[in-house]
């Protein structure tokens, strides 16, 4: 199902548009950057009059492109801003948008604080904080209410998209799975908590996954996972039971009764594992702890609805495959997991909301549309002036 | 506890081997049994708790105790470790003893509404193995013949998933059938058992600081009983046998373990657990202060410290596992699977509406630091509205269940105060090492005992292969605390190192050293007492550390003389000074481990770290270290007692009272469990201690209740009815007892009132048991008719027993003297288990006199009574002295306290 993931754009093939809007969520691991950019003069003026009657500025189409970078690897980053600044800078002359804006980009995330001064230092650009739920969770309303075909659940290796009830989509409990994890619940725009979280999240995967599988990246364990067979290290009921199901407490023989406990039985070194099935095995136990967790705080407070978002889910079936069934365990049944398409992005598009460029979605018709396979979403704009 | 058969035995049989005495004149068996008032068999068994703990406390040391009669054997075969729990018994006996059973029959001391005992006295142990070395757990079994227990039942009880697995195994090797329980029920009914029946069982355990929790039977359901083993179970249990699995995770103890194992080449558990104490997280873990820049992220709660993501920054550097210490991974793999089971055990309590949390099984172990980490997580996330508590045997909860499902295992309805804890002898030694039994010396051993008919001399053997591993080990092993650095880091929203003992947190070995369960089912909360709930026997808080180093350090001073005392009782042969070393270095080993970890075995007063010392001598078989020191002053004291009364005879009842009373506190100074007065008895004779003693008592006491006691007695304008019966609970041998308390109690016979000695069931430094008094009553009754006659009526005196057995309805006219042993073998009285026959008596009792220090002071000073009580000591320690009644060495103490 990796044909279903957002293929991030690259450097290589980022479109060559203007970039008018830049936003980024610097995370532990990753920096995410979502930024707008003007499409061609050709079909600006042909989408013009679509919104001619926005009086107090001017509507630009364009689109919010994806992009995301290593954090080790800022510099990457920091070569990146640079080179499109310099069209941004024609951008700002082009379009009008005011001079002012030209060295602030938003940010969010903890590298937001942490890099600030490189920022300055490198590019003369001040990083304008954005608080980091607040970014997540207005990147997931903001996703949730505007774009069709955002959520979807996954079950059995198929993604059914879920049609949100704009109405009805509050509250519901935003798990974004970065480094760590936050869990948030979200009563509307802008009212939200953070009611949990753990430690064990997406940086522990790569972490350990690092550590025990010389893996390189975290797409490479990722994909590792995929060929692994978790059964030569988990201990599941079966092997302590004999093969027989526990049934009285609803455990079958295949349930994993202790992650990694069949590596203290053996006379097993690491070297003789195989770095699939450690990679499997640490993906089970990560994701099945996280949906399990995800679950009883839904059930705490009440929220029928769990959505999943963060970048260690990266659109990976495997991963989603385990939440959703943690979920669907421990709810038995009740719950369901939903992801979102653009699960990475939410701190970095919410940073970018926070330019309070796209204001209003008309719930029945969506300003945005057209969700492209890389993840980029065409849309219009208001630039006030 | 009751005297026994057993202990008797042995103590023949030492003394017979050692001195090839006949072994009359120590101890006679036939008369001294005589104060034994029970009826029923297993009294005498039960009389085992007390007695030495050569038994097995620690599988290397292997001592197939033969004269156990092995009852039941129960096993949980887990994914890592094998738990085993085995009751032993000792084996019936015939008491034909028939002027106790007409002793009884004439006082009703067996009263008919007393419940018979369901089940027998004995021990239970708690083992442990390697589940990868089932080997050796089968050896053990075999070595100990566990698995025959009752009429040749060749089934054993066991859970656990290895039950299934290992049955076969079983079968093969064993010739046993493994009776499968199920794991849950097992798992709830151990913790049912461990809660209702044990006093200091469950316990908080925060920043280093364990504290017990008393716990409510009535109000104990329903509670969450999350088991931490290879998974984690959490079972919601709402009564006995009502429960069920809300949750759990695959995230457990063989998480830990396994990917401990891979990420730091541990070998074993153990290892990987001492590995993390040395431990620095923040290396490993991705903090909130490394994502922010060392910023809080304050407005959701977390400091820099939180760790945001385990082993977060493992992904950012370009390091290699080899470029980790050990340590670190060890603590931070800890720490995130400690708070995750923190962390879903409380949103499964809330969603269920729990509010107590116990935690169990093996990952805990006892472990300061996840225990911290679990609590720490628990208060987080409920905002301090929940708290974790601990189970000190909480990796024994699946045996002990499997050990309750026997049809007749009779523990159901045992109750707190039958249960006596032991200290684990090789604990100090053994830690928390898994181990069985070295395998070549087993058989051996086994065949040796097998070959051998009788049973004493196999229970020496041990001993002595026991000893030698102590002296041998001695001088290497004692000190087992660890040192360690505190962890720089440990924030977990904002959880710091743990900080009160964060120095001393080792890795805690404690899980092998809960102690040997004693069962006496004898045992009752003393019936006079006036709020058994509330009640706390020990005075003195050995919570506080001044306390406690302050007695350890008693303690340990007195030690020497001690030894001295001990090996001159054994003849100061080459064997005793051999064993004299021994104890001394195991119980020096004692408390250094209880200096470390006071709570070790539940909550530590002074009452038990004086029995510790008693129990520690019995188990290098010194049996009554003072005997012969016993055996003089009684002979001394007896020999002036006519004079004494004479002098007494010739005053006035009221001059009289005052003088007994003085006399007691006179006669309290000979007690050489002072070490004050054991220099004052190098200077003078007995007789003129006890006059210049006497002489010195100016009232006011420093705690004077005099006027209201002689009042009570009949002195004032009042004349109160007099007492029915009063209870005396006597101190030491010697002067003590023969001028201070005997001629207190005559002069209640005197009055009409009857009297019952209480005294220790075993010997406690110089204190006289129970078994020697009737032969000092005896001696003094020559010489005086009041006791004569009051000992003939009380059955204490040989040769009037048959004359009184051919008329019982004689003599009833006269008021009795007995003497009944208080189920103890400490210098101090724990009141909430003391023996039935004590118990028995007490119910028609309005008096309580309590002498001595160790009874009156140490503990009980401030026992409410729901009768009249006098408590009489001298104070023979400055420190306790200031401390408890704002006075001095030598200032006395006479507390009268009406029915409350």
């Amino acid at each position: 199902m990796d044909g279903d993931r957002i293929e991030e754009a690259t450097l290589a093939n980022s479109p060559a548009d203007e970039i008018s809007h830049l936003a980024l969520d610097i995370g532990g691991s990753l920096i995410k950057m979502v930024y707008f950019s003007t499409g061609r003069e050709e079909e600006q003026q042909q989408q013009q009059p679509i919104g001619k009657t926005q009086k107090d500025g001017r509507l630009l189409n364009g689109r919010i492109s994806f992009l995301k970078f290593e954090t080790s690897k800022i510099n990457e980053c920091l070569d990146f801003i640079s080179s499109k600044q310099l069209r941004c800078s024609r951008g700002v002359q082009h379009s009008g948008f005011p001079a002012s804006d030209k060295n602030i980009i938003k940010a969010t995330g903890g590298g937001a604080f942490k890099f600030a001064d490189l920022f300055k230092e490198k590019l003369n650009i001040n990083l304008d904080k954005v608080e980091e739920m607040s970014s997540l969770v207005s990147g997931a309303n903001f996703l949730l209410k505007a774009v069709p075909s955002e959520a979807f659940t996954y079950v059995n290796g198929q993604r059914n998209y879920v049609q949100i009830d704009h109405n009805d989509l509050y509250p519901y409990l935003l798990v974004n799975i970065g480094s760590g994890v936050s869990m948030i619940k979200v009563d509307g725009d802008g009212k939200f908590e953070r009611v949990s979280g753990t430690s064990v999240g997406g940086g522990t995967f790569w972490g350990l996954g690092k550590l025990l599988t010389k893996c390189k990246s975290f797409d490479d364990l990722l994909e590792m996972s995929h060929q692994g067979n978790n059964r030569v290290i988990d201990m599941l009921v079966g092997d302590i039971y004999g093969g027989v199901d526990y049934l009285k407490i609803g455990l079958s023989s295949t349930a994993i009764a202790s992650s990694f406990g069949k590596a203290i039985s053996e006379n097993k070194e690491l070297e003789e594992y195989k770095p699939e099935d450690v990679a499997r095995s640490l993906l089970r136990m990560i994701s099945n702890n996280i949906g399990q967790i995800a679950y009883l705080n839904a059930l705490r407070f009440g929220l029928k609805r769990i959505f999943f978002g963060g970048f260690f889910i990266r659109g990976h079936a495997y991963t989603m495959d385990t939440i959703s069934v943690a979920v669907d365990f421990w709810s038995k049944g009740e719950a369901k997991a939903m992801f979102l398409r653009h699960e990475g992005f939410l701190g970095a598009l919410g940073a970018f909301m926070n330019y309070q460029l796209v204001k209003e979605f008309p719930n029945s018709n969506p300003l945005v549309s057209d969700l492209t396979d890389n993840g980029i979403i065409d849309c219009c704009v208001q630039v006030s002036s | 506890m009751n005297i026994n058969e057993e202990t008797k035995n042995v103590i023949e049989k030492s003394i017979s081997e050692v001195e090839e005495d006949t072994g009359k004149e120590m101890a006679p068996p036939v008369p001294n049994s005589i104060h034994r008032s029970s009826s029923r068999p297993q009294l005498d068994l039960t009389g085992a708790a007390i007695q030495g703990n050569f038994e097995e406390r620690d599988p290397t040391i292997l001592l197939p105790n033969q004269s156990d009669d092995i009852s039941h054997l129960a096993l949980d075969i887990g994914g890592s470790l094998i738990k085993l729990v085995y009751f032993s018994r000792h084996e019936d006996r015939l008491v034909n003893d028939k002027r106790k059973k007409s002793m009884k029959e004439r006082f009703g001391v067996s009263n008919g509404n007393r419940r018979s005992f369901p089940i027998l006295g004995g021990r239970l142990h708690f083992v442990k193995f390697e589940t990868a070395k089932i080997n050796e757990c089968l050896e053990f079994i075999h070595s100990k013949q566990l698995h025959r227990g009752d009429n040749d039942n060749a089934v054993i009880k066991a859970t656990g998933g290895g039950a299934y697995k290992f049955a076969d195994l079983f079968k093969e090797k064993l010739g046993v059938s493994i009776e499968k329980e199920d794991e849950m029920d097992c798992l709830v009914a151990g913790a049912n058992f461990l809660l209702k029946a044990i006093r200091h069982e469950a316990f908080t355990h925060k920043e280093g600081h364990k504290e017990f929790v008393q716990i409510d039977h009535n109000d104990l359901y329903p509670y969450l009983l999350v088991n931490i083993g290879s998974g984690v179970s959490m079972i919601k249990v709402d009564g006995d046998g009502k429960f069920q699995r809300v949750s759990g995770t695959n995230v457990g103890g063989g998480t830990y373990w396994g990917l401990g194992r891979l990420l730091t080449k541990c070998k074993s558990f153990d290892e990987l657990l001492e590995l993390s104490q040395r431990g620095d997280n923040s290396s490993v873990d991705m903090l909130v202060g490394d994502i922010y820049g060392g910023l809080d992220y304050s407005k959701i709660g977390l400091s820099a410290s939180t760790i945001a993501s385990s082993f977060g920054k493992a992904i950012s550097e370009n390091k290699e596992i080899e470029d980790y210490r050990p340590e670190d991974i060890s603590l931070s793999l800890l720490r995130m699977i400690s708070y995750n089971i923190g962390q879903i055990s409380y949103l499964t309590a809330l969603q269920l509406g729990i509010k107590r949390i116990f935690f169990g099984g093996f990952f805990i172990r006892g472990h300061a630091y996840t225990m911290d980490t679990i609590s720490f997580a628990i208060q987080f996330w409920s905002k301090g509205g929940a708290q974790a508590m601990f189970l000190r045997h909480e990796g024994f909860l699946g045996a002990l269940g499997a050990f309750m499902s026997y049809e007749k295992h009779g523990l159901d309805d045992l109750m707190v105060h039958q249960l006596v804890e032991r200290f684990p002898m090789g604990a100090p030694y053994t830690g928390g090492k898994i181990h069985g039994p070295p395998l070549g010396d087993l058989n051996e051993k086994a065949s040796i005992c097998d070959s051998i008919p009788h049973l004493c001399i196999c229970v020496a053997y041990e001993i002595i292969s026991w000893m030698e591993k102590f002296v041998r080990k001695g001088t290497t092993k004692i000190t087992a605390p660890v040192p360690m650095a505190s962890p720089r880091t440990t924030g977990l929203g904002g959880f710091e190192a743990p900080s009160s003992k964060g120095d001393t947190l080792r890795s805690d070995e404690s899980n092998l050293n809960v102690g040997v369960l004693h069962l006496v089912p004898s045992l009752e909360v003393f019936p006079l007492l006036a709020d058994p709930k509330t009640y706390e026997p020990n005075t003195i808080d050995l919570a506080e550390p001044n306390e406690l180093q302050y007695w350890f350090t008693v303690l340990s001073e007195h030690l020497p003389d001690l030894v001295d005392k001990a090996v001159a009782s054994e003849g100061g042969t080459d064997d005793a000074r051999r064993r004299g070393d021994a104890f001394a270095r195991a119980f020096s080993a004692h408390l250094a481990r209880l200096m470390e970890e006071p709570a070790a075995y539940g909550k530590l007063g002074l009452a038990n770290l004086l029995e510790l010392r008693e129990e520690c001598l019995r188990e290098f078989n010194f049996f009554d270290a003072y005997s012969t020191i016993k055996q003089r002053e009684n002979e001394a004291s007896l020999a002036v007692l006519p004079d004494l009364l004479m002098e007494l005879d010739s005053m006035s009842e009221e001059t009289r009272l005052l003088t007994l009373i003085e006399g007691v506190l006179a006669a309290n100074i000979f007690d050489w469990g002072s070490r004050a007065c054991v220099d004052l008895y190098h200077k003078g004779t007995i007789i003129e201690i006890y006059r210049m003693s006497r002489k010195k008592m100016q009232r006011p006491w420093r705690v004077d209740n005099f006027d209201a006691f002689k009042e009570r007695m009949g002195f004032g304008d009042h004349k109160p009815p007099r007492h029915k019966r009063a209870l005396l609970f006597v101190d030491n041998a010697g002067a003590d007892v023969v001028l201070g308390m005997l001629p207190l109690a005559r002069e209640l016979l005197r009055r009409g009132t009857e009297v019952v000695l209480v005294a220790n069931s075993l010997p406690a430094l110089n204190d006289v048991t129970a078994m020697e008094l009737p032969e000092i009553v005896a001696e003094a009754a020559k010489h005086c008719d009041i006791l004569r006659g009051a000992a003939e009526a009380g059955g204490l005196l040989m040769d009037a027993m048959i004359s009184i057995a051919d008329s019982p309805r004689e003599k009833s006219s006269t008021t009795p003297l007995m003497v009944v042993e208080n189920g103890c073998g400490s210098p101090c009285i724990d009141l909430r288990q003391v023996s039935s026959d004590l118990a028995a008596l007490a119910r028609d009792a309005d008096l309580v006199i309590l002498e001595g220090m160790g009874r009156s002071l140490h503990t009980n000073f401030n026992a409410r009574f729901v009768c009249d009580s006098l408590k009489l000591a001298m104070v023979k320690n400055q420190r306790l002295a200031e401390k408890l009644i704002k006075g001095n060495i030598y200032d006395c103490v006479c507390r009268y306290e009406p029915a409350s």
